[in-house]
């Protein structure tokens, strides 16, 4: 549904993405795994047309797509940034209401995303700069599938968030993606991005360098260790919980 | 007699709010102040001059006829002067420095193509004076009052309303997120030019009818309303608004009541005061709350 090819993008002399080619397929969850540095939210940008790469292109539904970011929304892909980036000058219902720029169905959209998080409907009026980090990523969430997005593209959706805030968002991305919204899902937290997703690989200096089923890679021990530097003991003991 | 004088305060006010909010537009969307700002206001005066006295004699017709010249010289500065800049994310001094160019050049242009004389309209708003509870009003002053806050409020509402409004709003936080919002930046880019040139028409043409059109006329006028969004606090249309209504108030009381030299010397002394006791501006919008 998704396929990028060949896609390189650097930053000056600084190579971001090497010549990376995947693709995400209708009705999947697929997630790309990867240290701080690995390249991870440049690849996303360059999807979601934030970035130009040097190199390569991207297609969605086998057409080419062009590095305009308002473009590729209406091709029907979100991204849902890293930090969120939500408006936190306009209210809640005022940063729906502008994740549905594109959409013809505002109001429906709105409706599904308080019954979705009944906690955004009881702050709708509030500004959203004064809502809490899991409450913002949830905003973030609804407000990209304002949209009507086929694609949702998340980077990063569980950083800087509590554990048990973390499980509830993983389970928001499976449940979006069983409403039939393919995703394409970016994480450091290795262990609950495979824990979800179908298709994975791994991102380490800008190149994949694995590629498999998700609860393939999630049981290759080595993999976390070896690619997700550091912070793979710290995951270890956390999941022997 | 105090009266009069905030009645004539209020329109200057008003004159220097439809420029200051064009300065606040801008910079809210785009992190920088438009110094070419200044000659919208100038070419405002100036179409109105040559409407009345070539095409058409009414002041209202020359007025909407500025408005529509001043708003196209806008989108044309932000296509041929900015928008190259802004796509290659240049910083933002680049972007002051492009403004001052286009800003000395055009005043140049403006002296050479019409001279530096100073130009009465041929017809004017009514120079009667009106009479209320013992005090008297310049007619001219009532309607540039009236006028300036009719744009104003339809600004207001326009930002605060419509969905263009709200993207603005969203934009003004981050363009980059209101673009993966599906919002297409460059279109609003060109809708804040739009605005802030129509406005600075309009004031350049109500100033040609309260003094002159002349060439030095905008940028003379420009300053005081880029002091007035200072003071109001950058980025912030109430700010501007404000900021506009005292440095026009305060300006009329003190040539009013101490001397016309003092004028100036206010103007810049409450920018002074402001820069050093709330560098923000009194509507400032606090940067922490962008994080």
């Amino acid at each position: 549904m998704l396929r990028v090819e060949n896609l390189s993008f650097s930053y000056g002399k600084i190579q971001a993405v090497r010549d990376v080619s995947f693709e995400v397929k209708k009705g999947e969850i697929m997630a790309i795994i990867g240290s701080n540095g690995a390249g991870k939210s440049s690849l996303l940008k360059c999807i979601a047309g934030l970035l130009k790469p040097q190199t390569g292109q991207i297609y969605m539904e086998g057409e080419a797509l062009e590095a305009v970011a308002y473009k590729t929304v209406e091709k029907g892909i979100c991204l849902i940034p890293e930090g969120r980036w939500i408006f936190s000058n306009l209210t809640v219902e005022e940063n729906l209401i502008l994740g549905g720029y594109t959409s013809k169905a505002v109001s429906q959209g709105i409706e599904r995303s308080y019954d979705m998080f009944p906690r955004l409907g009881e702050r709708r009026g509030q500004r959203a700069g004064t809502l809490s980090g899991g409450e913002q990523q949830m905003l973030a969430i609804a407000r990209g599938l304002m949209s009507n997005p086929k694609v949702l593209l998340l980077d990063e959706p569980s950083l800087g968030l509590a554990p048990l805030i973390v499980n509830d968002i993983m389970k928001i991305i499976q449940d979006t993606n069983k409403a039939g919204v393919s995703v394409l899902l970016v994480e450091q937290n290795a262990r609950k991005a495979l824990g979800i997703a179908h298709h994975a690989c791994v991102l380490k200096q800008g190149t994949i360098v694995k590629e498999g089923r998700g609860a393939e890679l999630a049981s290759d021990e080595s993999i976390l260790a070896e690619y997700l530097g550091k912070d793979s003991k710290l995951l270890k003991a956390g999941a022997g919980k | 007699m105090f009266f009069q004088q905030v009645i004539n305060g209020l329109s200057v006010g008003g004159i220097y709010a439809l420029m200051a909010v064009g300065y606040s537009l801008i910079y809210s969307l785009l992190n920088f102040t438009n110094f070419a700002h200044s000659i919208t206001v100038t070419i405002g005066a100036f179409a109105t001059f040559y409407f009345l006295t070539e095409l058409f004699e009414n002041i209202y017709a020359g007025i909407l006829f500025a408005i529509v010249v001043a708003g196209i010289l806008a989108i044309l500065i932000q296509i041929l002067g900015y928008s190259v800049l802004l796509k290659k994310n240049a910083q933002r001094i680049y972007l002051l420095i492009t403004g001052l160019g286009i800003s000395t050049m055009c005043d140049n242009l403006v002296i050479i193509s019409f001279t530096s004389r100073f130009r009465v309209y041929p017809v004017n708003f009514s120079t009667k004076a009106i009479n209320v509870f013992g005090a008297t009003f310049g007619t001219i002053d009532l309607i540039i009052l009236a006028v300036s806050a009719v744009a104003l409020i339809l600004v207001q509402l326009f930002i605060k309303k419509s969905r263009a409004g709200l993207a603005i709003r969203g934009a003004s936080f981050s363009l980059e997120t209101a673009s993966i919002m599906g919002i297409n930046t460059q279109k609003l880019i060109m809708i804040v030019f739009l605005i802030a040139g129509a406005l600075a028409g309009l004031a350049g043409a109500l100033l040609g009818a309260k003094y002159t059109a002349y060439p030095a006329l905008g940028t003379n006028m420009a300053n005081k309303a880029f002091i007035s969004s200072v003071v109001g606090g950058l980025g912030s249309i109430t700010g501007a608004v404000i900021g506009a209504l005292i440095l026009g108030i305060g300006e009329v009381l003190i040539s009013g009541y101490l001397s016309s030299a003092m004028r100036d010397i206010f103007s810049y002394t409450l920018l002074v005061i402001i820069l050093f006791v709330k560098p923000s501006g009194l509507m400032g919008v606090d940067i922490g709350d962008r994080a």
